[in-house]
């Protein structure tokens, strides 16, 4: 009797085994189940200060200039961010030597393309800006390009040594940007950017051309682009915070 | 990602291209010479060399380099000063030496007057000096065998045209 009771028990147990297998197998198990906690990104101001104006300003008695760089997180990978400087630059060049002192805005935006891993907010970004610069240009002397030596065996004749000011010079131009920022500790960020600029203004007019413009960087003569760039440190103060928007995956569906 | 990618790559490539300048070494122009041709007194459209030509600069102890010294020319190029309004020339027709090493030719002394004007030519170059409101005279001696001298142009900005006519 009792072998009848296990025979019927596995018998059983196997029966339930089945029917316990049926409903399993309808319906398909869900290898990415939704993910119910929201990472929430800080959003807020950046500001800073362009490192390689300070320390050029430090090593060249030739060169002052300052610079600072703020942003403001606008989406999820859109920046407004601006520069706000002053430059001073004497140069000497072969028969001329002038300095350009002045400051400069430039405003736009970047757009971060860096797909962050959770936790991270660094930036590598593309931008764009508007660039408007008012300065003042000193020839401070120059000597006249002659080839033919017979008056001045001993080299150019100098034709000024009286500094002259040509004021209330502007200058305007656009800027591609491509650069980075890394968050070094919380909320410190080290960036680096170059800049392409592309200038309105004619530099080529007048008595004394421009060949310097703050924030613009050097202008080539027969050229109107420009290469700039910066190094900054800054602090990135949150404001606030908003949850990190999904993106939906597609599933590829195996066949 | 690509797009960037290839964005970053045409970016880089304009920022190689836009940082490439002509070399810092002047081509964009130069300080004029003055020319001037020697026409004949008696036929004022015939050009007439003059014997044995010497040019000197006053106050230089050297002939005008660009000149080649005691030929017979009727066209000779001359560097004018770029500091001042006026440079003076001796112009020495015949000239030689006599056995002591003194100069036997005949001496005319010529000036110019012009006002400079001055150009920014390029960032190499700098500042160039262009003349204008040339004017030239002669000092009258007993026997002068300069006549006359006339400005045909009184800008000098190259010297591709004749800018004075000397008459003897």
């Amino acid at each position: 009797m009792l072998r009848y009771y296990i025979s019927f028990l596995v018998l059983l147990r196997v029966a339930f085994g089945f029917a316990q297998d049926q409903p399993i197998a309808t319906q398909p198990i869900d290898t990415q189940p939704k993910d119910t906690v929201i990472y929430k990104q800080s959003y807020g101001i950046r500001v800073g200060l362009d490192l390689s104006r300070i320390l050029i300003s430090s090593l060249d008695d030739n060169y002052t200039g300052l610079e600072l760089v703020a942003d403001y997180r606008l989406t999820e990978d859109l920046y407004i961010a601006a520069e706000l400087g002053t430059e001073n630059k004497t140069q000497q060049e072969d028969l001329y030597n002038f300095n350009t002192s002045g400051s400069y805005l430039k405003a736009g935006v970047d757009r971060n393309t860096y797909a962050n891993w959770y936790g991270e907010q660094n930036l590598i970004f593309y931008g764009g800006r508007l660039g408007f610069s008012t300065f003042s240009n000193t020839l401070n002397n120059y000597q006249i390009f002659d080839t033919n030596r017979y008056w001045n065996p001993e080299g150019f004749a100098t034709a000024s040594e009286t500094p002259e000011e040509f004021n209330g010079l502007t200058a305007a131009w656009i800027e591609a940007v491509l650069g980075t920022k890394v968050e070094l500790f919380p909320n410190v960020y080290l960036g680096a950017s170059v800049r392409l600029g592309f200038l309105f203004t004619d530099a080529e007019d007048g008595r004394f051309p421009i060949l310097f413009v703050p924030g613009f960087n050097k202008v080539t003569w027969g050229s109107k682009f420009g290469l700039g760039y910066n190094y900054s440190i800054s602090y990135f103060l949150p404001l606030y915070k908003k949850d990190k928007k999904v993106k939906k995956i597609e599933v590829e569906t195996a066949e | 990602m690509k797009k960037f990618r290839s964005g970053i790559l045409v970016f880089l490539y304009i920022l190689g291209a836009a940082s490439c300048e002509k070399d810092d070494i002047c081509v964009e122009g130069n300080t004029p010479l003055m020319v001037i041709e020697f026409f004949d007194i008696d036929n004022p459209d015939t050009p007439k060399n003059v014997t044995t030509l010497r040019v000197v600069g006053q106050g230089q102890t050297v002939t005008v380099n660009t000149v080649a010294d005691r030929a017979g020319l009727n066209k000779i190029t001359v560097p004018l000063k770029t500091v001042g309004d006026t440079t003076s020339f001796l112009f020495i027709s015949n000239s030689a030496d006599n056995e002591d090493g003194f100069e036997i030719g005949n001496i005319d002394t010529v000036t110019f007057n012009y006002a400079r004007l001055e150009e920014f030519k390029s960032r190499a170059c700098g500042f160039i000096v262009n003349y204008e409101e040339l004017a030239g005279s002669f000092q009258t001696d007993t026997e002068n065998w300069i006549q006359d001298i006339e400005i045909i142009r009184s800008q000098i900005s190259n010297a591709d045209s004749t800018h004075v006519k000397i008459l003897h």
